[in-house]
């Protein structure tokens, strides 16, 4: 046990092992924030796409998000970053972050568009059917009816995702980048294995403080939205 | 009287399913119609292909002069209104806002114009003090009431009911009724699908009788219930009657 909190002491006293950690979770933050981006930007659309009436002009569009839903939904996520590390963007001095940022975004650009879909689709046929009898126009309905009331359905699935994608992008530390999973694993290495308890405790301690923060900020959106609904 | 609405050999098909398998049907301005039929014999498709909620596989429907099509529809809604079974009142919105959404929008009338009329439709059937209340609130008779009210905000030239009294319960069904006549002796052009048998003979200029997506009988309803023509329609009255 003494030697557990001497570990503590050790890692929160050497100004590189702080430095390290602090630059693995600023590294983890700005993957998961730029692929958060990019993952609801690319996911309304396509889901946008795979919700829009269907017409001669939307055949083509529909499948390719049908495609692109199918094949990133249907293969790990290592194996995408792996694509993405060592063929698409195998080019000398490109940036390391900004492929990585790239697969956590158009990975979870697949999923956000399903979550996105799916509340679209679930709200109510009816509501769809009341303006289109008053004569307004599908993007009115869209706008005015379907997007509120979707929103709804969306946003705690859309909760789930962001933590999903943040606890992911660990997995860039596969491919060799300095993120918060691997400055935990770099401190503790080239000791014992005792000596990486301490680390991987902390690092996992950064991850649920995120984590359980934007748990809270999207329960307060969620309760938002209901006393919208309950209003009299 | 003229023709408002001409429908020539309409048929509708679900998958193979055929519903509507060639309905011929005319109605003139200031008729009241009543669609009567067993269910499942596609009485609703019927009236939701005249506006196009259902698209039709075949046939043409004319309102007035001019054949609706995909491309002119939406703006031949704004004369054809309709309420539904299950009222459809928007949730998201309050009463205010369901009723003057889309005449605003439209750009039939003002904001303040829409607002006014909203509120002496909503004193004149009770319900002025649930102007700002969201449906979820509502009772299902105040719910249908105020979605009559939503398709008389249009002002259209006729009116369709599909069935917009089955999904109430007995006491609301009179207070929904009440109303509709109302809206029937303003001398409105009204086809409604019902179930309700004593309504329908009080109601209508005429009945249609549709059976397995084809009209086999129509008449006055003093015709139509005293002296049924067709085996088919003497069976279904004396089942409902």
């Amino acid at each position: 046990m003494d030697n557990f909190f001497e570990k503590i002491v050790e890692l929160f006293t050497t100004p590189e092992y702080i430095e390290s950690l602090l630059h693995g979770f600023l590294l983890t933050l700005q993957i998961s924030f730029f692929a958060i981006i990019i993952g609801l930007i690319l996911g309304t659309v396509i889901a946008l796409v795979d919700t829009a009436q269907k017409s001669r002009w939307m055949i083509i569009p529909k499948f390719i998000c049908k495609v692109y839903t199918t094949i990133i939904r249907g293969t790990p996520m290592a194996l995408q970053l792996f694509i993405m590390f060592f063929v698409i963007f195998a080019i000398r001095g490109f940036p390391q972050i900004i492929t990585a940022i790239l697969a956590f975004g158009f990975n979870s650009a697949a999923y956000v568009a399903e979550v996105i879909r799916s509340g679209i689709q679930s709200v109510d046929s009816g509501q769809t059917e009341a303006g289109l009898a008053l004569g307004l126009s599908r993007f009115t309905i869209f706008r005015k009816i379907v997007a509120p009331q979707a929103i709804k359905n969306i946003i705690p699935a859309l909760g789930n995702e962001i933590i999903t994608v943040i606890k992911e992008t660990a997995i860039a530390s596969m491919v060799g980048l300095y993120d918060l999973n691997m400055a935990a694993k770099d401190i503790g290495s080239g000791q014992n294995m005792a000596s990486y308890i301490v680390p991987m405790f902390v690092a996992a301690l950064f991850y649920l403080a995120v984590v359980y923060l934007i748990t809270f900020v999207i329960k307060r959106i969620e309760k938002k939205l209901r006393e919208s609904d309950s209003r009299v | 009287m003229e023709d408002i609405i001409r429908i020539k050999d309409l048929k509708k098909q679900f998958g193979k399913n055929k519903v509507l398998k060639g309905i011929d049907f005319d109605l003139k301005t200031g008729e009241r119609v009543v669609v009567l039929g067993p269910s499942g014999s596609g009485k609703s498709t019927f009236l939701r292909c005249i506006n196009r909620m259902e698209e039709p596989t075949s046939g043409e429907i004319y309102f007035g002069n001019t054949l609706i099509t995909d491309k002119n529809i939406q703006k031949m809604r704004q004369d054809i209104g309709m309420v539904f079974q299950h009222f459809n009142l928007i949730s998201n919105l309050t009463v205010m806002e369901n009723l003057t959404l889309a005449p605003v929008k439209l750009k039939l009338m003002n904001g303040e114009t829409a607002e006014k009329k909203a509120r002496g439709l909503l004193r004149h059937i009770d319900l002025l003090d649930k102007a700002e209340s969201f449906p979820a609130s509502l009772s299902g008779g105040q719910k249908q009431r105020i979605a009559i009210i939503r398709a008389m905000m249009m002002e259209p030239k006729v009116l369709l009911f599909d069935e917009p009294t089955s999904a109430l319960d007995p006491e609301s069904i009179g207070d929904v009724l009440d109303l509709i006549r109302e809206v029937a002796d303003g001398g409105m052009t009204i086809m409604i699908v019902t179930h309700e048998m004593s309504f329908a003979k009080e109601i209508a200029t005429r009945v249609v009788f549709i059976d397995e997506g084809k009209i086999i009988e129509e008449g006055t309803p003093e015709e139509f219930f005293a002296h049924p023509k067709t085996p088919r329609v003497k069976e279904f009255l004396e089942k409902v009657l």
